[in-house]
C-alpha cells in the first residue's frame, strides 16, 4: 500500500509557475515600463533608453529558470502514513502531512491542464486554530495520479483507523465504523444540484462583482489625470454644467455598461456548469468553463447555513445559499456559495436533502415595536454632521444630504419588520437585513460563544442585542439578534447555558426565563 | 432576571486603569501647555487658554476618574463547571457567556504595569473568539488558568 517511490509534477507546471508570476508582476512591470521608458527623453544610449525593457526580458529568463528548477526539485511520496512533499529552489524545505490530518483534496483545471488532462491538486488540513495549519498544493498531476493520491489517503486512513477502533469496539461496531471510510470519492456523489445557463446568466446580471470592475476602471482612469485638464474643468465649472452633463452621462454610462458586460462574461465562465454533488459525507462543488475547479467541503466542517436575499433576487424569486465552514484554506474555509441562485421554493427541498435535522420552517419571533428606533436613530450620529458639513460648504445643492434623513429611517424600519429568531430544539435561527435579507441556521454545539449587550438607551426601553458567534474560516461571524425583548435575550442565553440546561432535556421555548 | 457573575476583577485592577488614564491625559495635557505658551508667547487670543485648561481637565476627570471606577465596577465574572460569565463595558453593557466545552485554550498575560502590581490576565479563547479577564492577582490567575483547562478537558459536548 504504502509507496516509497518519489513522484514528479507534470513539466508543466514550470509554465504554471511563470505565467503565475507573471500575472501577478505585470502590473508593477508596466508602470515601471511606463514610468521609465516613455516619459523620459531619450539620452541616445542604447542601452540606457532601453533599459526597462532589458529589465523585464532578464525577469522573464530568471523567473522561467527559476520555475524550471523548483519543478525539478519539487517530489512528492507516501511513507509511514505521511504525504511528504520535498521542494525548494535554494532551501530544500520538507514538509511531512499525516493523512488523518488531510481533509480534503480539491482540483483545479486551468487552461494549461485542459490539453493534458491535468488537474491542481489542493490538500487541505484542519488547521483548527491557525498555528499548526499544514497545507500543499500539487500544482499539475493527471487526474489518475490526482484519484491514486486520494485513493492512496482514504485507504490509509481505512487501515489506520480499523485498529484503532477495533480494541473498544465490537466486531459489528468496526464494521460500520470502517464502512464508510472506504474510497467513495465522487463515483457514489450524487448531483443534488445544478445550475442552468439561465441561472447562471442571471446570477453574472446581477451579481455584485460589478463594483470591483467598477473600482478597476476608477484606478485606470485616474492614471491619466496628469492629461486631463481639471484646472480647466474646474474653472469652467458653469460652462461645463450646462453643456458637459449630457456627454457626461453618456460617458459614465457606456463605462458602466462596458463594465457590467465585463463583469457578466466573468461571472459567466468561472460559474459555467456550476453543480453540487454529495456522497453523505462531503460536498463536491465543481464550476468553471476555462479553468475548473471541484472543491470539497466536508458537511463536518460547515458550522452554519446562510440564506440570503436581496431585493434584485426577491423580485424573480430567487435566493442565494451559503455555507459557514471552519478551516484554514481561503477556498474551503469561509464562506462557501452552495446554490449561488436558487428558485426561492427549491431551497427547504434541497438543504432537507443535505441537511436532514435542519429545521427550516420554524417561525419567528418579531423584534417588539418599541425598539423600531433603535434601527435608525443611531444613524444620526453620523448624518448630522454630514448633513451640516454638506449643507453649510455645498449650499445650496449639499441640501439634497437632507435627502438621506428619510433614507435611513426607511432602511431602519425595513430592518425593523424583517428581523426575527427563533428557536427550535437544539438550532437558533437568525434573521436580519443590512440590505439583503439574511437567514442562518445554526445548532447550538456550533455556537462558540454569546453575548447580550445593552446600553443605556437600551435598557430604558427594556430591550437588547444578542449576538451569537460561530466560527467561519480561522474567524468568527456573528448572529446578530437587534434590540429584542430583554426577556427574551435571557432565555436565549439561558437556552445556551450549559448550567441551565443540566438535567432538562428540552426547554420550551416559551417556558422559563428566570434564571434561579 | 438572569444573576451577576459573582465575582469581581482585583481592586487594583482599578488603580493601573487610572494609570493608563494618566498616560493618556499627559498625551493631551503636552500639546496644550505647548498651546498655551505659543499663546502667550505669540498673544493669541484667550480661549485657547480656557480650551487648553478644559480640555485636560475635563479628560483627567473622565480618563482617570469615572471611567476606570465604572468599568471596574461593571467588571465581574464567575467560572462554573460548564460555563465562564463575564459581564463588562462601559457604556455598553456586555454578557457573555463561553460553554466549558468550547474552551480551547487558556492564556495569562502580563504587562509590565501589571506585574508592578502583581497582576495577570486572563485570555479564553474559542475556536472562532477569544474573551479577556483584565486583571486578577498572580496567584489567583494561575489558579484560575489551571481550573479553567481542567473543566475544559472534561466537559461533555451534549451535540
Amino acid at each position: 500500500m504504502m509507496s516509497e517511490e518519489r513522484h514528479r509534477l507534470h513539466p508543466i507546471t514550470a509554465v504554471i509557475e511563470l505565467v503565475k508570476t507573471l500575472k501577478e508582476a505585470i502590473l508593477p512591470l508596466i508602470v515601471i515600463v511606463v514610468a521609465n521608458g516613455l516619459g523620459r527623453e531619450k539620452t541616445g544610449n542604447f542601452w540606457l533608453d532601453n533599459i526597462s525593457i532589458f529589465i523585464f526580458g532578464l525577469f522573464i529568463v530568471f523567473t522561467a529558470v527559476a520555475g524550471l528548477i523548483k519543478w525539478k526539485r519539487f517530489v512528492y511520496w507516501f511513507e509511514d502514513g505521511e504525504l511528504r512533499i520535498e521542494h525548494g529552489l535554494f532551501v530544500k524545505k520538507k514538509r511531512y502531512i499525516p493523512f488523518e490530518r488531510i481533509q480534503s483534496l480539491d482540483y483545479t483545471e486551468g487552461i494549461f491542464h485542459r490539453p493534458f488532462g491535468l488537474v491542481k491538486v489542493k490538500v487541505e488540513t484542519a488547521g483548527g486554530s491557525g498555528k499548526d495549519q499544514a497545507e500543499a498544493e500539487l500544482t499539475a498531476v493527471t487526474r489518475a495520479e490526482a484519484d491514486r493520491v486520494s485513493l492512496e489517503i482514504a485507504e490509509a486512513k481505512r487501515l489506520k483507523r480499523m485498529p484503532a477502533d477495533g480494541g473498544v469496539a465490537t466486531a459489528g461496531t468496526e464494521e460500520r465504523v470502517a464502512m464508510p471510510e472506504l474510497p467513495a470519492e465522487e463515483e457514489t456523489a450524487r448531483t443534488v444540484f445544478r445550475m442552468g445557463n439561465r441561472d447562471i446568466v442571471f446570477l453574472s446580471a446581477i451579481s455584485g462583482r460589478i463594483g470591483l470592475i467598477f473600482s478597476g476602471m476608477a484606478v485606470l482612469l485616474s492614471q491619466f489625470s496628469d492629461i486631463l485638464p481639471y484646472e480647466l474643468i474646474f474653472d469652467e465649472l458653469a460652462a461645463f454644467v450646462k453643456f458637459g452633463v449630457f456627454l457626461v452621462a453618456l460617458v459614465v454610462l457606456a463605462v458602466m455598461l462596458v463594465g457590467w458586460v465585463i463583469s457578466v462574461v466573468w461571472t459567466f465562465l468561472s460559474f459555467y456548469g456550476f453543480q453540487v454533488a454529495f456522497d453523505g459525507d462531503d460536498l463536491f462543488i465543481s464550476r468553471g468553463l476555462l479553468e475548473k475547479k471541484r472543491m470539497t467541503v466536508p458537511l463536518k466542517r460547515i458550522q452554519a447555513v446562510r440564506v440570503s436575499e436581496n431585493p434584485f433576487q426577491k423580485m424573480f424569486g430567487y435566493r442565494s445559499v451559503k455555507v459557514h465552514s471552519a478551516g484554514g484554506g481561503e477556498e474551503a474555509g469561509a464562506v462557501i456559495s452552495l446554490f449561488p441562485l436558487v428558485k426561492q421554493e427549491r431551497v427547504h427541498e434541497l438543504l432537507g436533502e443535505l441537511f436532514p435535522e435542519l429545521e427550516l420552517g420554524a417561525e419567528l419571533a418579531r423584534t417588539p415595536d418599541r425598539s423600531r428606533p433603535y434601527f435608525y436613530r443611531i444613524d444620526f450620529v453620523w448624518m448630522i454632521p454630514v448633513i451640516g458639513l454638506a449643507s453649510w460648504f455645498l449650499f445650496p445643492y449639499g441640501l439634497l444630504t437632507l435627502l438621506l434623513v428619510p433614507a435611513a429611517i426607511l432602511l431602519g424600519m425595513w430592518q425593523h419588520r424583517s428581523a426575527g429568531w427563533a428557536i427550535s430544539g437544539r438550532q437558533l435561527t437568525v434573521r436580519w437585513r443590512g440590505f439583503a435579507l439574511q437567514t442562518v441556521y445554526v445548532f447550538r454545539r456550533r455556537i462558540q460563544s454569546l453575548q447580550v449587550r445593552q446600553t443605556v438607551f437600551q435598557k430604558r426601553k427594556d430591550v437588547a442585542t444578542v449576538n451569537a458567534s460561530f466560527k467561519s474560516g480561522t474567524g468568527a461571524s456573528v448572529a446578530p439578534m437587534r434590540h429584542i425583548d430583554r426577556s427574551d435575550a435571557e432565555r436565549i442565553m439561558a437556552w445556551y447555558d450549559p448550567q441551565h440546561r443540566k438535567g432538562r432535556e428540552a426547554i420550551p421555548v416559551n417556558g422559563g426565563a428566570a434564571h434561579e | 432576571m438572569r444573576r451577576e457573575p459573582a465575582n469581581r476583577i482585583s481592586r487594583k485592577g482599578l488603580t493601573v486603569w487610572r494609570i493608563h488614564g494618566v498616560f493618556y491625559t499627559l498625551m493631551v495635557l503636552v500639546p496644550a501647555i505647548a498651546a498655551s505658551v505659543l499663546a502667550y508667547i505669540f498673544e493669541g487670543p484667550v480661549w485657547i487658554y480656557i480650551v487648553s485648561a478644559a480640555v485636560p481637565i475635563l479628560l483627567g476627570y473622565l480618563l482617570i476618574g469615572l471611567f476606570p471606577k465604572i468599568r471596574w465596577r461593571r467588571w465581574r465574572y464567575e467560572v462554573r463547571e460548564t460555563e465562564i460569565e463575564l459581564q463588562h463595558g462601559l457604556f455598553i453593557v456586555k454578557r457573555t457567556l463561553v460553554p466549558m466545552v468550547r474552551v480551547q485554550h487558556v492564556d495569562t498575560s502580563q504587562g509590565p504595569i501589571l506585574r508592578k502590581y502583581g497582576l495577570a490576565g486572563i485570555t479564553v479563547s474559542t475556536a472562532a473568539t477569544t474573551h479577556e479577564i483584565p486583571a486578577l492577582q498572580m496567584e489567583e490567575a494561575d489558579d484560575l488558568r489551571g481550573r479553567i483547562s481542567a473543566l475544559a478537558r472534561v466537559a461533555e459536548d451534549d451535540v
